[in-house]
């Protein structure tokens, strides 16, 4: 097991290192680099190339063939240089380490994932697992139905009509951001919910899980619908195999056999699924970041692609992926632990 | 346990209560990129740098006039190459440190001398819009300051290279906030970010800076100028226009600027909004590149002007919050305006037409129209009014292909041979001056957007420079500004008025022209 564990994490180094690589080519290919979006109308090709030179952004990309002498003396062996240094550069105009902003930003993308993935689980998998015992009648359709509005209707679009309906119109939640402006609260894990009932202000975790409800459900739609699917899927399956068969034959009651039976090998595939979209929550997710001003990873991402600001791109990117990567390795053992089948030696 | 969640209840309640005494919260469009002054040129940083920092020179409420900031007088010689400004006493920065002559010098040899030590360009300053704004830096010809130097502790002089009237307004200009030397030596590259305090003489006292989310402000108490009666300013950065309106109309904001503006029927049915609409300090033109086989003649590039009914687009998109007029310069500028330009631009598709034939294309041509991916100040909706334009284009047999790149994409291939044909840009003005608008697309260091540089403009726009008085200068300006619409090159179509809104509770707002004030005169009356 252990054995294993270590390999995967040799791959994941490696996998590490390509996608540094391919980030680092790609925003250098894109056109328009900092020092356009630096100068924005002011820009004229002088001006924008005396600031390339003062940004460092006139450097080789990878390897230097002008200078052989300088072989490495490019943007991107300093940049690894940096990172095994444990540092990701700072901002390109703000000078602020991305380290730093990673970790103060990190808690709440981790704070709205969490939120996103419980109701896309609490919703989808009943759902899905109601359709599948009522297969083809009218509930089905209908949880299908929802499921299928859910996966087509852009984050945006859903965000902003939450937030118009439940506190423009309603008056319930907060339209966006994470705390009221009158709350403040000395972190100590970043999450402000977790943070709330540890210091015993209940009136900040409320204030925190108000906030937090229009996001996780705009960006937990679209895993919710995925699950249900997945689910109805799976336990279709199941309900279909002999063994079930044989448990309804030897006249146990069906709920028995749905939960003691049916469910916990339905749930194999699911669990896949919940993992791969944990993954791809904790990545930050740019588009209800940006709507519900969160302050996570994903509007940090958006912003530096929007200027792009290389270093900014480059560390959220890396640590995504890294992120991702752990997860997926999480997802993997899970399984060890939930399927006698799967041996990892 | 049960304690103390009392008491956290009851902290709480005071907290509410306080919160009802004066807290102001602005909705930002942004974060700032940093609140180390002289080296950002983006609105949300200036904004709130702009309550921390005061500059040598203020304006006078919802104009561009100057007034006494730091510095309580200015004089220059009679060709306006040696400024003296006479600065306030017995006023100290927010961390105790004295506001000197030194103290004015060590922030302008930060932006100015490349080789001052705590300018920290080794590490990625650059003070960019101190060269854009005065020339260059120290060393470079081109620089138009020459030197500064302390006459004793409370009078700074400048010495410039060459006559430059508008010194005042450009060192006034919200860039040049001045910051603390003693805090600025101590948090070295990371003054200005958000881990580290920026510290300047302003009406208001940097709390803290939540990445993100927000920024803290409290009342200086100490304020030289009209002390805030509030109790905290908090900045909340919200990017989307949308969402800054519905939290606005969710009253978890008191004010904000740049909405849609769509949005003023909106902010207008609710009775508890006010819609304030923004001096407009802008100009969003169609820009004309005269290196295109069709556009390089001046009848085909007047037929287009004539073509588009620039009155009737700005009423269709901005309503009343846009005006269109035949010149560069927003309306607060019109004394540069030259009396033999008509007011408005001549809408007549007919004359246009028999304009393009007379050029040799009784048929028209087809060219390329780009506009911008992104909402800016002056065109809030760049895709429809790029049709707009389009369609009016069409009427004559101008057939405009539609396109658009990413903004940073764009910005950079206006630039790049052969550039666009024809392209939608536009200018925020920095300061009240018309160089400001005209220096930015016709000086010297201009965009090479258009090829079009003739030389009797740069001279002109040199001479003007040096004009002492508006009197000496509305002349040139003039000629500038028929020069300028004959060649038909960068045709305006729009001064903006940006719209903001706030509660109806929030009292004594006055939004400047320049796109930022300070918030110190603002009151809260019966916020909840």
């Amino acid at each position: 097991m252990s054995a294993y564990i270590f390999k995967r994490l040799l791959r994941m180094v490696t996998v590490v290192i390509g996608i540094s690589l391919v980030v680092f080519g790609f925003v250098r290919m894109i056109p328009g680099d900092p020092a356009v979006v630096i100068l924005g109308e002011r820009g004229s090709p002088e001006q924008v190339a005396a600031l390339r030179e003062k940004l460092g952004l006139n450097k080789p990309v990878f390897l230097n063939f002008q200078e052989p002498s300088e072989l490495f003396d490019t943007q991107y062996f300093r940049f690894a240089g940096q990172v095994l240094r444990g540092d990701l550069g700072e901002g390109i105009q703000s000078r602020i380490p991305v380290t730093d902003q990673l970790r103060n930003r990190f808690p709440a993308t981790l704070e709205l994932s969490f939120w996103a993935l419980t109701f896309a689980v609490l919703v989808g998998l009943p759902a899905g697992i109601i359709a599948a015992l009522n297969r083809n009648r009218p509930l089905d359709n209908l949880a299908m139905t929802i499921s299928l509005i859910g996966v087509s209707m852009p984050v945006f679009w859903l965000g902003m009509l939450l937030a118009y309906f439940f506190s423009v119109v309603l008056g319930w939640l907060p339209p966006s951001g994470q705390l009221s402006t009158g709350l403040s609260i000395e972190p100590i894990t970043g999450l402000y919910i977790l943070d709330g009932l540890l210091r015993g202000r209940l009136d900040v975790a409320w204030d925190a899980f108000k906030h937090v409800i229009l996001p996780a459900v705009a960006l937990g739609t679209i895993p919710m619908a995925i699950i249900a699917r997945i689910t109805r899927s799976s336990m279709l399956e199941v309900l279909g195999q002999d063994y079930v068969r044989t448990a309804r034959a030897k006249g146990l009651a069906r709920n028995r056999v749905v939960v003691k039976h049916a469910l916990r090998n339905a749930m194999l595939p699911v669990i896949t699924i919940i993992g791969l979209q944990a993954g791809v929550l904790l990545g930050g997710a740019v588009l209800t970041e940006t709507i519900f001003s969160w302050p996570g990873l994903g509007s940090y991402i958006y912003q530096g692609i929007f200027e792009r600001d290389y270093p900014v791109i480059q560390g959220g990117v890396i640590f995504a992926a890294v992120i991702v990567s752990l997860v997926n390795l999480l997802v993997d053992l899970s399984y060890a632990i939930l399927d006698p089948r799967v041996h990892y030696s | 346990m049960k304690r103390t969640y009392l008491t956290a209840l009851m902290v709480a309640a005071l907290a509410n209560g306080a919160l009802a005494a004066g807290t102001l919260v602005y909705g930002s469009g942004g974060e700032p990129v940093s609140l180390e002054s002289g080296n950002i040129t983006d609105g949300n940083s200036i904004i709130v740098q702009r309550q921390i920092y005061d500059t040598l020179v203020d304006f006078k409420d919802g104009t561009t006039d100057l007034i006494p900031g730091l510095a309580l007088s200015w004089t220059a010689n009679k060709d306006a190459t040696v400024w003296t400004f006479k600065l306030r006493r017995n006023v100290k920065f927010h961390d105790g440190t004295p506001f000197n002559a030194d103290a004015v010098i060590f922030n302008v040899n930060r932006w100015w001398d490349p080789k001052d030590p705590t300018g920290y360009r080794d590490q990625g300053r650059n003070w960019e819009i101190w060269g854009q704004l005065m020339g260059g830096y120290k060393g470079e010809k081109s620089s138009i300051l020459k030197s500064v130097t302390k006459v004793d502790d409370y009078t700074v002089r400048f010495t410039l290279n060459s006559g430059f009237t508008v010194f005042p307004d450009v060192i006034g200009a919200g860039y040049f906030g001045i910051a603390s030397p003693t805090a600025v030596k101590k948090a070295g590259a990371r003054y200005g970010t958000p881990g580290v305090a920026a510290v300047g003489t302003g009406p208001f006292i940097f709390e803290s800076w939540k990445t993100g989310d927000r920024i803290n402000l409290k009342p200086n108490k100490s304020y030289w100028g009209t002390k805030s009666k509030l109790d905290q300013v908090v900045f909340r950065f919200i990017k989307e226009p949308s969402a800054r309106l519905n939290e606005l109309r969710a009253g978890t904001i008191d004010f904000t600027s740049e909405l849609n503006p769509d949005d003023l029927k909106t902010v207008r049915s609710d009775k508890n909004l006010v819609a304030v609409k923004k001096p407009s300090f802008n100009v969003g033109f169609l820009s004309l590149n005269v290196s295109n086989k069709y556009l390089k003649d001046v009848k085909v590039r007047q037929a287009i002007s004539m073509a588009i009914n620039k009155k009737e687009i700005v009423e269709a998109f901005w309503g009343e919050l846009g005006q269109s007029n035949a010149s560069f310069l927003p309306p607060v500028m019109n004394w540069a305006n030259s009396k033999k330009v008509p007011a408005d631009y001549k809408y007549d598709p007919a004359a246009a037409k028999k304009l393009l034939a007379e050029a040799g294309y009784p048929n028209g041509f087809e060219l390329d129209l780009w506009y911008m991916p992104v909402s800016r100040p002056y065109f809030p909706t760049p895709k429809p009014i790029a049709e707009a334009i389009a369609a009016e284009l069409s009427s004559i047999g101008i057939k405009a292909n539609l396109k658009t790149k990413d903004w940073a994409q764009y910005l950079e291939d206006r630039n790049k041979a052969p550039g666009f044909d024809m392209y939608m840009i536009g200018w925020n003005g920095d300061y009240g001056d018309p160089d400001n608008f005209y220096s930015a697309y016709y000086g010297p260091n201009a965009s090479d957007d258009s090829n079009y540089q003739p030389k009797e403009l740069n001279d002109l726009l040199a001479k003007a420079r040096a004009a002492v008085g508006k009197s000496a200068k509305a002349p040139l300006y003039a000629q500038i500004h028929e020069i300028t619409y004959n060649a038909a090159v960068r045709i305006p179509v729009v001064h903006s008025f940006p719209l903001a809104a706030a509660r109806s509770y929030v009292k004594g707002w006055v939004p400047s022209p320049l796109g930022s004030e300070a918030f110190n005169t603002i009151t809260l009356d019966g916020k909840k």
